[in-house]
């Protein structure tokens, strides 16, 4: 379950969203609870929300915004295309993202990643006819998701406070840039840039994408806002929770890339079968 | 002569612990993930059943009241604030806690059907079972699931559902201390808006 809004937009956007919260950042801050309280001292480090009124005003806005767009927009879409078109199109999507996750498995030295990223994107893009269907995974080739902050935490970069972006959703100072390098990395913001094709070709997988997330979060949204007594807060914290645990998981996921016939090799594999969790 | 004998049963209730310890917890681990499977069908066989929603609820109360710790959940979720709330406040704490639980879970129970829950493994960390499953449903991708079991060897009790690495009973509780705080820390009006959201999703 990712409960987490991240739209992708393109990169000119971000820098705007970047000037913007700049300016708006400086306008409230969180008053700290007395020094004389530990517990609530301790409960105010931990949150790690110094900016919470203005990451507040960001939230309604959004919320707002998702209530009279994104949601209906997603759920039309829901109604109107049926479920195996979506899979293929979140398919399609997915593996343009594959130079971006390839990169960043790269960077984190993550070499059994990287291979499967490497293969998913050549199976699926000839076998897969374009990435509609996912047939590495069967092949043995499971899907992972990554990203550039993720590379940088792992590389012991701090997440830093908290931030809620407009447009973006729930995020950090990590999170924020790594979102930028991202887009600075991906090939596809750079091949043909200026072109007309470019243009409406971006412009598509931006649109698409943010609707295809947001159909794949309607029921988590609704479900968080009917239970949660204060749902800016459970967003934060299931977030917070996510990216600690993609992180985690990345950390632990050291897979050796020997061949399986290696004499070697078949304990290996055996250990990393028994260790290795399931959805890598 | 008594410092030798002391030495010996030292060493022999270490060699003991060495031998007894790692079984102990392989039997902890076991129980764990045995009761995890018992409690996951029990689950599913009801979210999967004909019975009418009323029953169900029923039936899900049961099954928490008898597997889940909720008061220790409840408690937890509280965090400081338990220490703030008067005996009469946990009481009423407690009791909205738990119909908080049923409802949600019993709301949710329509999403669920067709559900399938593997168990694939459990481990050990510090004193509590760790049981690792994956809940499959139609129209869903497979979610990997972990389950908290508490004192798993003697009397097994979930404590927490951790969903693709997202502790509920976490979120639970900074979600009430968020409420507290921009509450002036009134565990009342806590319990107020716990009433009414059972109230509006029944």
């Amino acid at each position: 379950m990712h409960a987490v809004v991240r739209l992708s937009l393109p990169y000119r956007s971000i820098f705007r969203t970047a000037c913007a919260l700049l300016v708006c950042g400086v306008a409230g801050c969180a008053t700290p609870p007395p020094a004389d309280d530990p517990d609530a001292v301790a409960d105010f480090r931990q949150t790690n929300d110094p900016l919470e009124p203005t990451n507040r005003v960001f939230y309604k806005i959004n919320d707002g915004l998702d209530t009279v767009i994104m949601k209906p927009v997603a759920q039309a879409y829901r109604y109107v295309v049926p479920h195996p078109v979506r899979t293929g199109i979140h398919n399609v999507l997915d593996n343009l993202g594959a130079p971006v996750r390839l990169t960043n498995d790269t960077l984190q030295g993550k070499p059994m990643r990287a291979g499967d990223t490497w293969m998913r994107f050549l199976i699926n893009t000839t076998a897969g006819v374009g990435g509609i269907f996912d047939v590495a995974k069967s092949a043995g080739y499971p899907a992972h998701d990554t990203d550039f902050a993720l590379t940088l935490a792992n590389w012991d970069v701090p997440e830093g406070p908290f931030l809620f972006l407009p447009v973006i959703g729930p995020s950090s100072p990590r999170d924020a840039s790594g979102f930028i390098v991202d887009q600075a990395i991906d090939p596809f913001t750079w091949i043909g840039q200026g072109t007309t094709p470019h243009t409406i070709g971006s412009w598509t997988r931006t649109v698409v994408g943010a609707v295809d997330e947001r159909e794949s979060l309607l029921d988590v949204i609704d479900q968080i806002k009917k239970t949660a007594l204060d749902p800016y807060a459970t967003f934060r914290s299931l977030y917070r929770q996510n990216r600690a645990a993609k992180l985690t998981t990345l950390r632990a996921d050291n897979a050796a890339t020997i061949p399986i016939w290696w004499p070697r090799g078949k304990a290996a594999a055996a250990a990393d079968q028994t260790q290795n969790q399931t959805p890598r | 002569m008594l410092y030798r004998r002391r030495f010996l049963a030292t060493g022999l209730g270490m060699a003991v612990s060495g031998l007894v310890f790692p079984r102990a917890r392989a039997q902890a681990v076991e129980r764990a993930t045995g009761f995890m499977q018992q409690t996951g069908s029990q689950l599913t066989a009801i979210v999967n059943g004909a019975q009418g929603a009323a029953d169900k609820r029923r039936a899900i109360t049961l099954i928490l009241e008898g597997t889940v710790d909720v008061d220790g959940i409840a408690r937890f979720c509280l965090g400081r604030f338990w220490r703030i709330a008067t005996p009469e406040q946990q009481k009423r704490f407690l009791a909205a806690f738990h119909e908080v639980l049923v409802t949600n879970i019993s709301s949710k129970l329509g999403e669920y059907k067709g559900v399938k829950l593997t168990v694939q493994r459990g481990r050990q960390q510090d004193d509590e079972g760790i049981v690792t499953t994956v809940v499959e449903r139609p129209n869903n991708p497979p979610t990997s699931v972990d389950w908290v079991v508490e004192k798993p060897a003697t009397a097994p009790k979930i404590i927490d559902v951790i969903a693709e690495g997202t502790s509920l009973r976490l979120t639970q509780r900074q979600d009430y201390a968020s409420y507290l705080t921009r509450n002036n820390n009134d565990v009342d009006a806590l319990i107020n808006a716990m009433k009414q959201q059972t109230a509006n999703s029944q």
